[in-house]
């Protein structure tokens, strides 16, 4: 049996059921064209599909917020009362969905690792994910840094040359961090130029490469400027 | 998710944390490092060249609960072994040993490349043909 998926750009990959109430086709919408019903989610639907965007990194952040009240208050249980279990359970699992997929979207670096697992390029202790060695060693040389100022500072060292110390470790964490950032921007707007003009799946597959080693990396340093603000708060 | 007794007694009573002389020639050194989670850990050992035994080993690692304990549990595995015997240690025997569950899978397979980067940079030292981590890396279970 062959399953008719959607073309769609923003509803790829989708398959193509029929309305649970009327049976007119529908693709993944939120409700039925024809009779307005609430509908099941789609299996395989992913969190842009779900605000009908296509898997493209850069969002406009206020029309994401728009589209997310406009939802909300679409799909709010308290629209449900007097509907059937059935519709009222939609509407529950529908706005559950809708918070994690805004959640997600919103944050630049969230909506980054949501795509690559999505895809199938990041998934936790499956992947062996590789950074470069000299990565490591910049990493661990930060470490064994921070960890010589905590034990200095939980030994009563110069607390005021250790403060100095700490800010400056930050500082430079932190721009290491907006680099990464940065970075990962720049990738993203490359990835949605080849979305847009139809990239060929080479390029594609090399761009989410790259992105996953940046996020790599920004694991690293974003545990570092944690490390440091711990220290700093404490 | 809750850790294992022996990944807490391991997290709380670290064995062999330190460092050994980089540049010492029976001193092999492996850095390795999970990504995912920005864990980074250091294995070190020292062998000696003509029974082949691991003497020493010592380690550190920044990471999780499991990740220092894999590292802990592997210097003890290793000490007192051939390098022949070390290498046969897999991250599978790990997980067994400290009853990592799925998630924390990783953190063995870290231990298990370490010991095998330290390994393969003492062959090196001792002008041995070079063992490359990532082609022996194992299979991740």
């Amino acid at each position: 049996m062959s399953v008719i998926r959607s073309q769609d750009a923003q509803t790829e990959g989708i398959p193509v059921t029929s309305c649970w109430n009327c049976r007119a086709a529908v693709t993944g919408a939120h409700f039925c064209a024809a009779c307005g019903k609430v509908q099941p989610l789609p299996a395989g639907a992913s969190y842009f599909a779900f605000f009908g965007l296509p898997q493209k990194l850069t969002i406009e952040p206020a029309s994401l917020e728009g589209q997310f009240h406009m939802l909300s208050w679409k799909l709010h249980p308290d629209n449900f009362v007097r509907a059937s279990e059935f519709e009222r359970n939609l509407s529950l699992e529908r706005s559950s969905q809708l918070n994690d997929a805004y959640r997600t979207l919103r944050e630049p670096v969230a909506r980054v690792e949501y795509l690559l697992e999505h895809l199938g390029v990041r998934k936790e202790g499956t992947t062996k994910q590789q950074a470069p060695p000299e990565l490591l060693e910049e990493v661990f040389e930060l470490n064994e840094s921070l960890d010589e100022l905590r034990e200095a500072r939980a030994a009563g060292g110069d607390v005021a040359a250790l403060q100095g110390r700490l800010e400056a470790a930050q500082q430079n964490f932190q721009e290491d961090l907006d680099d990464v950032d940065a970075e990962l921007a720049g990738l993203g707007r490359e990835w949605d130029a080849a979305v847009d003009f139809g990239g060929d799946e080479s390029t594609k597959k090399a761009l989410l490469a790259r992105m996953n080693e940046v996020l790599n990396r920004r694991a690293y340093i974003r545990n570092l400027v944690a490390g440091v603000q711990k220290e700093l708060g404490g | 998710m809750a850790y294992s007794d022996k990944v807490i007694e391991h997290y709380n009573h670290p064995r062999n944390v330190g460092s050994l002389d980089k540049a010492d020639p029976n001193v092999g050194t492996g850095l390795v490092g999970a990504p995912e989670c920005g864990d980074v850990m250091k294995l070190q050992m020292k062998v000696n060249p003509q029974t082949r035994v691991i003497e020493e080993a010592k380690f550190k690692t920044f990471g999780c609960g499991s990740a220092i304990a894999s590292s802990s549990l592997a210097t003890e595995w290793v000490k007192g072994k051939t390098v022949e015997e070390a290498l046969a240690i897999k991250n599978t025997d790990i997980v067994r040993e400290l009853a990592l569950p799925p998630v924390k899978i990783h953190c063995s397979v870290l231990a298990e490349d370490a010991i095998k980067a330290a390994l393969g940079d003492w062959k090196k030292k001792q002008g041995e043909a070079d063992l490359k981590p990532a082609e022996t890396a194992s299979a991740h279970n």
